[in-house]
Order: structure tokens, then C-alpha cells, then sequence
């Protein structure tokens, strides 16, 4: 194994000089010893866009990176975090309580189906607006307000639409969500990468 | 350690905000700033306009008018050749210029290493200072300069950026926050201050600490030198970048498909960076229009204020 002694070195040297090391000696696995946390993570890095698999130790006041070549280094980093960095921010927007026409207590099944299943999107999944009958999932006795409220803890934002509640008289019995206005689920319309109406 | 007070004081030390502000009639207020660091860039000229934009920074950022600045030198008389410290202060009076700032006097004195820098004084109405604090539940959140300029820097030290590169960003950190701002007070505006050292997170943070909100930041939207990326994914980051995670580490959750490159340009140390600016929703849009109308075309939305209660900045 390779050792480089980067003690004492600030960022970006210890880097450097393992950079160098990998282009003059091409060595199948590294040591590179430096005495800060910074410089750790740096190296670390370094060497896993590298293509090479890393472990980290600290023994005293030295930082060990040791690196073990697995695969030769990416060609064009550049494309691969672009696509990495493409994470959509998906808005799904309401304007029923029912899904579908024909049968309303089968409608009302699959919506609530539907938004407990939305979950699966994960991350992506980036607003949730409820407008029109939609509001009605965010009131009072609603099925899927402990479900909606799940959502809203961790972090989803839910908007509901202020003037449909005000038309239904229901402003007072919303219990979940923001109260929204047109402009903001225009603009949220915009920032978005994909709306899903439904 | 105890702090004198006077009830002129506006923002004073108790806030650590971007400058001091002093009230001296009802319509009139000071606003007093001072800053200087050691060379950014090879150049001295362009390293005296960084310093002196980076300077004038701090009025803006409160909202105010920088009428007057001094110049703080600290040369190494006998190792370097005076035609450099004639070049730098060239570059920051050239810049002042350019603000339609005077110069009006300095200090100077011997020293190992080079430092530039200058305190400014600005003007401003008492009612009109804008503070880091303040933000209100669904305002929008713009930023008006990319972020990467520490990450870049220690490219360019470790020789890895191209003179183009070079020569792209220390433009950027010699560009005014000036025509940012006076577009800025045209606008519903809750709160402003400047990104700099801290990093884009930590800046927020300070917004976010004791505001009883969070905040939201959509990655992907905030503006970004490309390159600053790629220098990142490979571990050219500049160690403050780490510290600056660090320190804030409590209070950003990052979603998990935020890219780890991209995490590290959200705290990487910023020279002379844009203006963070909390704006009510029903603008935000508009702003941003008349920022690019204006040629401030990197100007864009990143986020935006929950009601909170957890103070805390999501990035997703």
C-alpha cells in the first residue's frame, strides 16, 4: 500500500499531493495520513471520484484515509452530478374529493387510496394543493386528515385553496394544510417539474 | 462582556448584523461597516476591487447608501514592491468610483502579510433599515449571485481552474451589490444581508435563529457556478466549508437526494457574494424580473419561510 504523509498540510495540498501520486504511481490501494477533519473528507472524496473504495480512521491527533482501487475514475464527473443533482419536485393538485365519475362511494375509496399510495413518490413528491371539492379531504372528518397531517409533519407542504373554502363555508373547519391563494399555486405551478392533476 | 448602550443605537453590536446603524435625526441614520482580508486573487488591481465591493457590501445589504470609506492597509513594505500596494488601492478607489463613493482618508502600517480592506460609512432612513431578521411566513427567499466562489478560489490555488474560470469569478466577486439593492427597495422587502464567509446556510441560519420559522430551500434552483460542482465532487472544497457545516450542522436537514457536491457549494465560504433577500410572495416573481431586467441575470428564487414553529432550513 501507497503511504502519503499529508500531516500539516491545509486544504487543498493533501489532495493535491495525492492526486499527484495517483497519476505518477498509479498504486492499487493508498494510505493518506493528514491531521485535520477537513482534510479527511477532502481526501476521501478525492479518491472515490477516483473510482476507488474508502474506510476512514483516526489514531491520535493523525486522520487516516485508506483507498482501495475498484474501478478506473469517471470520465466526465461533470455529467454524472448533473444527472444525480435531477431531482424532481413533483405537485399534485386536487380538485375532487373523488376520483373518477359513475360511482361516488367507489370514487371516494380510491382517493383516499390514492393519497395514501402518493407516498410512495418520496422525496419527490413537492406539493400537495387541494382546490374545488378537494378541500373537502382537509376538514373535519375527513378520512385522510391523520393521513394528510403525516404528510405535513414530514415536511410536505399542503395548500388549500382559501376562496373554496370560503365558498363551501368550511374556513373555519379546515385542519390541515396552508391556506392558499391562486397566485401561489400558479407559482408553485411553475416551480414545478411535473403537475399531476387529478 | 457588557456592551454600552444608547437608545440612538438602531442595530448595534447585540445583533450582529451586517453593519452598525445609528440614528442621528428622526429622518437621518449612519450606517458604519468595516472589513479587510488577506488576497483572493493573484491581481492586486482586481483584489482592491473585491475588497472595496466586498466593503460596500454591508450597506447595501442593510438597505442603506455608502457615501464615504477609508482604506486599511497591512504591507509587507520590505518584501514587496510599493507599485503593488499602488495597484490595489487603485483597484478599491476605482470600485468606489464606481459606487459614487468617496475616499476620504486611511491607515496604514507594516506587516508580515498583505491585508486590504475598508471601513465605509452609508446613510439611511431610520425607518428603512433592513435587518436579517424579520422574515415572515411565506415570503419567498432570492439570491443574487451564484454561489462557488471559495470552492473556486482553492481550485485556482491548487492550480486546477482555467484563466477563463479565473477570470469568470473574479469578476463576479468585484460586482456591486449596489443596482441588486436599489432594485430591492422598490419591493416589499422583510429582511436582507449578504453571503459571505458562512456560506449560503449560514447565512440563513442567522436569518432563521430566533425568528421562531424555518425555511425551505429548493436546491436545485439556487444558482450555482457549474464548475464549483464538479471541483467539489473531487474534494476541492476550502476547509471553512466544513466548519461552516459544522457549526450548523443542528439546524439543516438536507433531503437525501440532495447530491452531496451541491450540499458542499450551500456551505462553501463566499467572497464578496450576492444579496439574500426575504420577499413577500405576491413579488417575488416581479423581482426577480426587474433583477434580470437589470443584468443581474443569476438572480433567482431558492425558497421559502414556513410558519414554522422548528427553526429550521430543509433542503430539498
Amino acid at each position: 500500500m501507497k503511504e502519503i504523509n499529508a500531516r500539516g498540510l491545509a486544504c487543498p495540498a493533501p489532495v493535491l499531493q495525492t492526486k499527484a501520486t495517483l497519476q505518477e504511481e498509479k498504486p492499487g490501494s493508498v494510505k493518506v495520513i493528514v491531521d485535520n477533519a477537513a482534510s479527511q473528507q477532502n481526501v476521501q472524496r478525492f479518491l472515490e471520484s477516483q473510482g476507488f473504495q474508502t474506510t476512514l480512521e483516526q489514531t491520535g491527533d493523525d486522520y487516516l484515509v485508506i483507498g482501495t482501487c475498484v474501478s478506473e475514475p469517471a470520465e466526465q464527473p461533470r455529467l454524472s452530478a448533473e444527472q444525480q443533482s435531477d431531482v424532481k419536485q413533483i405537485m399534485v393538485m386536487c380538485a375532487t374529493d373523488r376520483i373518477g365519475f359513475g360511482d361516488d362511494e367507489l370514487g371516494l375509496k380510491l382517493m383516499v387510496n390514492f393519497l395514501r399510495t402518493l407516498k410512495e413518490m418520496g422525496n419527490e413528491l413537492w406539493r400537495l394543493v387541494f382546490v374545488n371539492n378537494g378541500v373537502k379531504l382537509c376538514i373535519d372528518g375527513s378520512e385522510v386528515l391523520d393521513d394528510l397531517r403525516e404528510y405535513e409533519k414530514d415536511g410536505l407542504k399542503i395548500l388549500v385553496c382559501g376562496t373554496c373554502l370560503d365558498h363551501f363555508n368550511l374556513l373555519d373547519s379546515k385542519q390541515v394544510g396552508e391556506t392558499t391563494n391562486m397566485l401561489d399555486i400558479v407559482i408553485a405551478m411553475q416551480l414545478a417539474d411535473k403537475v399531476i392533476s387529478i | 462582556m457588557v456592551f454600552p448602550t444608547d437608545e440612538n443605537v438602531i442595530v448595534g453590536l447585540d445583533r450582529a448584523d451586517d453593519a452598525g446603524v445609528y440614528k442621528i435625526s428622526d429622518d437621518l441614520a449612519l450606517i458604519q461597516t468595516v472589513d479587510f482580508f488577506t488576497p483572493i486573487v493573484d491581481d492586486p488591481y482586481w483584489f482592491g476591487k473585491i475588497a472595496a465591493a466586498n466593503a460596500l457590501s454591508d450597506v447595501y445589504a442593510m438597505g442603506g447608501t455608502p457615501k464615504t470609506a477609508m482604506n486599511l492597509v497591512a504591507f509587507p513594505v520590505k518584501e514587496m514592491e510599493l507599485s503593488i500596494l499602488r495597484q490595489i488601492i487603485q483597484g478599491g478607489l476605482d470600485k468606489l468610483t464606481e459606487a459614487e463613493v468617496v475616499l476620504i482618508g486611511g491607515h496604514s502600517v507594516e506587516d508580515k502579510e498583505l491585508k486590504y480592506g475598508l471601513s465605509v460609512t452609508g446613510v439611511v432612513h431610520p425607518a428603512q433599515v433592513l435587518t436579517k431578521k424579520n422574515l415572515r411566513p411565506a415570503d419567498r427567499l432570492v439570491l443574487t449571485k451564484p454561489l462557488g466562489t471559495g470552492i473556486i478560489n482553492t481550485a485556482i490555488k491548487a492550480g486546477m481552474a482555467s484563466a477563463e474560470l479565473t477570470d469568470k469569478v473574479t469578476h463576479l466577486m468585484a460586482l456591486l451589490n449596489r443596482d441588486a439593492a436599489k432594485i430591492m427597495s422598490n419591493f416589499n422587502v422583510s429582511a436582507c444581508t449578504d453571503v459571505t464567509g458562512f456560506g449560503l446556510l449560514g447565512h440563513l441560519a442567522e436569518m432563521v435563529c430566533g425568528s421562531g420559522k424555518g425555511v425551505r430551500i429548493f436546491s436545485k434552483q439556487v444558482p450555482v457556478i457549474a464548475e464549483a460542482l464538479e471541483f467539489a465532487s473531487m474534494g476541492i472544497i476550502p476547509a471553512g466549508a466544513h466548519k461552516n457545516r459544522e457549526f450548523r450542522e443542528s439546524m439543516v436537514v438536507f433531503a437525501e437526494t440532495v447530491e452531496r457536491s451541491r450540499q458542499d457549494v450551500l456551505v462553501d465560504p463566499q467572497t464578496s457574494g450576492g444579496l439574500l433577500i426575504g420577499v413577500s410572495a405576491n413579488q417575488a416573481n416581479e423581482l426577480i424580473t426587474a433583477l434580470k431586467d437589470a443584468g443581474i441575470g443569476d438572480a433567482a428564487q431558492i425558497g421559502e419561510v414556513l410558519s414554522g414553529p422548528e427553526e429550521k432550513i430543509w433542503v430539498v
